[in-house]
């Protein structure tokens, strides 16, 4: 499938109409995307709690089709929700690279934004995005459960900006800075 | 069935065992301390804990590093961290000579022995000097003081000497030296950035 959505672009734009048949396969494709943000079951400090309440009973992160999937194979969505300690750095970078394309991470927290209290530590990550690209950041410490429910929204318009075209099965993670949404409606 | 340790049969005990240990007054939290006076007479005094007062249970080990009082330039930053008033903190005060902690060249350990069946606890306080901290390990009495001792071997430097396995626990391979030792300067690594 990944392949497909690849090359569909360089097939479908020089035939007549094609642009239409790629909006269209967007549209479809994005809207699919963005009910099906899976994550990945995956806490590194207290920010992991709020998560937790965040997927039960009384927020209901299933209702916006956020399920936590046991495996990075299976994930779209990478959350880092807690402090990124240097001892962990590394092994977030193997979770990142194990996800497929199209992946996307959400920082949740001061300290995975920034390294929040812990700025001046031997010992911590001074934010997630210098080691992995980050789609939405969400502040606080930690951030309730809506705040997280807000950031996936947030992440759900973003996904419906991408594009077949812009490579990578959709608009693709570069490796520094935000994805390449310009030039999208919505 | 035994009869049940208090706290004064075990003071006892071990003030008899070991030369030289002193009970410290006030203990920590006022549960019995015993302050021993040199790490021949720890293997001795945990055996006699573990086997004959049956402190079964090693709850935890750590240390203190007392060595000050500390240059703070350099280590905290000049910024102000409040954005809405112009007045910066001022400088640290020194503690006034005499008042609060003594300040000295030691690492000043500590473990804590629980009786889970009585329902006691005892301290035991050992100093031993900065640059050569070296005390028996209690690895082979109690399988809980394996990571205790890594940590704290890790964080500040204590060796303990017939430990099966004394490498990091916590902090990563590149990063040098002992975090928790007042003294401990760190070095950029590619994740501190500039």
């Amino acid at each position: 499938m990944g392949i497909i959505l690849d090359k569909a672009p360089m097939i479908a734009r020089p035939i007549p109409g094609g642009q239409v048949l790629l909006t269209t396969a967007d549209y479809f494709i994005d809207l699919g995307r963005k009910y099906s943000v899976w994550p990945l079951t995956f806490g590194l400090a207290c920010c992991a709690i709020e998560m937790m309440v965040a997927y039960a009973g009384r927020f209901d992160f299933d209702r916006l089709g956020v399920i936590p999937r046991p495996s990075p194979r299976q994930a779209d969505l990478l959350l880092i929700a807690g402090t990124v300690t240097k001892k962990m750095a590394g092994p977030i970078q193997e979770i990142y690279h194990q996800m497929p394309e199209p992946r996307f991470v959400i920082s949740m927290g001061s300290c995975a934004n920034c390294g929040g209290p812990y700025f001046d530590s031997y010992s911590v990550v001074k934010g997630v995005d210098r080691i992995i690209p980050v789609d939405v950041y969400i502040p606080g410490c930690p951030p309730r459960p809506e705040a997280l429910i807000y950031g996936v929204l947030e992440l759900q318009k973003k996904i419906t900006r991408m594009k077949l075209a812009k490579g990578g099965g959709a608009t693709h993670q570069q490796e520094k800075g935000s994805r390449d949404l310009a030039g999208s409606n919505a | 069935m035994k009869t049940p340790a208090t706290r004064e049969a075990a003071a006892a005990a071990l003030l008899e065992r070991c030369s030289d240990a002193r009970l410290a007054e006030p203990g920590v939290k006022n549960y019995l301390t015993v302050r021993l006076a040199s790490p021949k007479d720890l293997l001795a005094a945990a055996r006699l804990l573990k086997g004959e007062l049956g402190f079964g249970y090693l709850e935890m080990i750590t240390a203190v590093d007392w060595l000050g009082p500390m240059k703070l330039e350099g280590l905290v930053s000049s910024r102000n961290p409040n954005p809405f008033t112009d007045k910066l903190p001022g400088p640290p005060v020194p503690p006034a000579a005499g008042a609060g902690a003594p300040y000295r060249p030691v690492l000043d350990l500590l473990w804590s022995f629980g009786n889970l069946r009585d329902g006691v606890k005892v301290f035991l306080r050992l100093e031993v000097p900065r640059d050569h901290p070296e005390v028996p390990s209690l690895a082979g009495e109690f399988a809980a003081a394996d990571w205790q001792e890594r940590e704290v071997y890790d964080l500040l430097g204590v060796r303990f000497a017939g430990h099966p396995n004394l490498t990091k626990i916590l902090t990563p391979d590149f990063i040098n030296g002992h975090p928790l030792r007042k003294d401990y300067a760190h070095e950029k690594d590619s994740y501190d950035g500039d």
